[in-house]
């Protein structure tokens, strides 16, 4: 079996996969630098070490090779794409996280992706490829950015943003669409004394709210599922479900944030078995 | 071979209107492919195309437009209140669309802050949204107030002689401008899509006898010239107005992809129908001018349009349409929906891109969407 590597370098972090076949055997998520270079890098690095790690645990997985040699093809994906030193060629991220998704949730035909500074929904057809797809062209206020500005105006971590939905009473309205303002309606309501909760359930409604507009412009089908970082937020994901009136199916096989960097890595595993070959 | 084409095309005073000026000759521009611009080329002026290239700002079309408008007119307005189009000697606004009328107001307004950069010909030139009757009447009756005022101003006149050869001079040019859309449309193209919509933009903006002199050679030239489209994906470009060549050239970045036909303001469109030789030449203008449908400003003829759409796809043989509007572009926004709609349920890709005007600010987003939509067509 061959090595394969993906590397999807998104705008606030930088996410790295190293598999053999079907199997992951190296991940990493980082905060990008500055440079796309030195980002992929980064993750690359990270996800070496714990593919290192993973093998020492894991006997049957010690062949497998934890150096950047070893890798037989890589592909690389996200803003930073052409900048990656050691990749063998680009994907466009809408490629990979339908790929990646599929990956994760085999019968998946909607994908909603929320990355850092992009919202994307793509629809698959029966063979798992790219049917049709749109992102947000306007702003990115429903982007994985919005929640970072919020959670940084709440003083909380981002990942406690999601559950304070389930605990709120009577969550707020955010009306603003640019973000900057409804940062400045946040802060009001701060001021106002309205409990924490309450202003991140809203801030996670505002969100799902603009991403549901995209998802509906396709008109979503089953299954669905969410892939990026914003995917981890249980509060904008029930909202979201809520609004569409589908279940969105929770995956399991790996964090939804490696999704970009999972369809790059299976795109190399495709290309390295020939297109004919061993589908994953 | 293209050299003076894309001299032409990325230069708002360019070296040919520099020695049309030089000669002491007049120039005026015009916002619309609706003005037709036999009447000044017959009265020896020279009509250009007014544009929004080499804006490096938007201090002052932000300032008399306010921030909910399509850039392009803001774009032509910063310019001119830099001093851009001083070398006009006039200038005609349409209702091309509501942004673009409003240049209009906003134009004489900033005239009064920035001397001397409105025109000493200032013409609000009205174009029906109907092609009915009464439409082609009043079209016929701007058309002739029109050259009313041309030779009131100038203190010239335009004889019907005069229309005629210049109408005859302006068929030959579209007539190449087809020929350049057919070759094109063939399984070997021998231009790239960038050069051919710079060869394509600089009809707007050069004196039409040079041009065509030019581009006849062009077409001679690319009998010979060797094929650029192996192993690429054949795409169309349509929507918002482009008058910059850096929008198809972002597309060709991609290795995979030929831009192969465009249905755009300053592109193809422009050419409209052949007018009549014969008969009165005003009314040949009219109904040629106000007949053409391909602008989405004209009133009920969606189905035309996309039927012409559709033939142009089949034609040169499309593997895929980019639809890009300019943010706040009501007319193309819209229409981009429908031809979506009802593109994609005849099997015909599409993508849609929402974009500003002026320097390419969006390129990492676009190409993204770009590259996922060739992904897309190349399964």
């Amino acid at each position: 079996m061959s090595i394969v590597a993906g590397c999807d370098v998104g705008s606030l972090t930088s996410k790295a996969v190293i598999m053999n076949g079907q199997k992951i055997i190296g991940s990493a998520i980082i905060r990008s630098k500055a440079r796309p270079e030195e980002s992929a890098m980064a993750a690359m690095d990270e996800a070496l070490g714990s593919a290192a790690k993973a093998a020492a645990m894991d006997k049957p997985l010690a062949a497998a090779g934890t150096t950047l040699n070893q890798i037989a093809y890589s592909v690389g994906t996200g803003y930073g794409r052409d900048k990656i030193p050691f990749i063998n060629e680009t994907r466009s991220e809408i490629a990979c996280h339908g790929k990646g998704a599929r990956w994760m949730v085999p019968t998946v035909r909607t994908v909603i992706d929320i990355g850092g500074q992009d919202c994307k929904a793509i629809k698959l057809n029966d063979a798992g490829e790219v049917e049709n797809f749109i992102t947000n062209d306007k702003c990115a206020s429903g982007t994985g950015r919005f929640l970072e500005v919020m959670a940084d105006v709440l003083n909380v971590g981002i990942h406690e943003l999601g559950e304070m939905s389930a605990r709120a009473r009577s969550p707020i309205m955010l009306a603003s669409t640019c973000t900057v303002w409804a940062q400045a309606d946040v802060i009001k309501y701060l001021n106002s004394g309205y409990l924490l909760e309450d202003i991140g359930a809203g801030i996670n409604s505002a969100m799902a709210k603009r991403v549901a507009i995209l998802a509906n412009t396709i008109k979503v089908e089953k299954e669905i599922c969410m892939t990026g970082g914003v995917a981890k937020n249980s509060g904008v994901v029930a909202t979201l479900e809520k609004i569409l009136g589908h279940r969105i199916r929770k995956i399991r096989r790996a964090d939804p944030q490696l999704a970009g960097a999972i369809g790059a890595a299976v795109f190399a595993f495709e290309k390295l078995n020939g297109q004919q070959g061993e589908k994953i | 071979m293209f050299d003076s084409f894309y001299e032409a095309t990325t230069t708002i005073f360019n070296q040919s209107i520099q020695a049309w000026k030089e000669s002491g000759k007049k120039v005026v521009g015009y916002t619309c492919s609706y003005v037709p611009a036999e009447i000044f080329f017959a009265a020896d002026i020279l009509p250009v195309r007014i544009r929004g290239i080499e804006t490096e700002g938007m201090d002052i079309g932000d300032a008399y437009f306010g921030p909910f408008i399509c850039s392009f007119p803001k774009c032509i307005l910063q310019l001119a209140g830099k001093g851009k189009y001083r070398f006009l000697d006039g200038a005609i606004i349409t209702p091309g669309c509501d942004a673009m009328r409003r240049l209009d107001e906003c134009w004489r307004k900033a005239g009064e802050d920035y001397q001397g950069i409105v025109p000493p010909f200032f013409y609000y030139f009205d174009v029906p949204h109907k092609t009915l009757p009464h439409g082609m009447k009043w079209f016929q009756e701007e058309i002739r107030y029109l050259i009313d005022f041309v030779q009131k101003h100038f203190g010239l006149s335009i004889s019907d002689e005069a229309l005629r050869k210049a109408i005859a001079l302006y068929n030959q040019g579209r007539q190449m401008l087809r020929e350049l859309e057919e070759i094109r449309t063939r399984a070997d193209v021998p231009i790239t899509g960038t050069e051919a919509f710079a060869v394509t933009v600089a009809g707007t903006v050069m004196p039409r006898d040079v041009y065509t002199e030019k581009l006849g050679r062009l077409l001679e030239s690319l009998k010979t010239r060797p094929p650029v489209s192996a192993g690429k994906k054949r795409l169309m470009v349509i929507g918002s107005i482009s008058d910059d060549i850096e929008i198809v050239e972002l597309i060709e970045k991609n290795p995979n992809a030929l831009v192969v036909a465009e249905n755009l303001c300053f592109g193809v469109r422009y050419e409209g129908n052949l007018v009549a030789e014969t008969g009165d030449p005003v009314m040949a203008m009219a109904e040629s001018y106000l007949g053409e449908c391909t602008c989405p400003r004209m009133f009920g003829k969606y189905p035309e349009r996309l039927e012409i759409l559709k033939e142009k796809i089949a034609a040169a043989a499309i593997d895929g349409v980019i639809m890009q509007n300019i943010r706040f572009c009501d007319l193309h926004g819209s229409e981009h929906g429908l031809l979506e709609r009802d593109l994609e349920k005849a099997g015909i890709p599409c993508l849609k891109i929402e974009r500003e005007y002026g320097p390419l600010t969006d390129t990492g987003r676009m190409q993204m969407r770009i590259q996922a939509f060739l992904e897309r067509i190349s399964k």
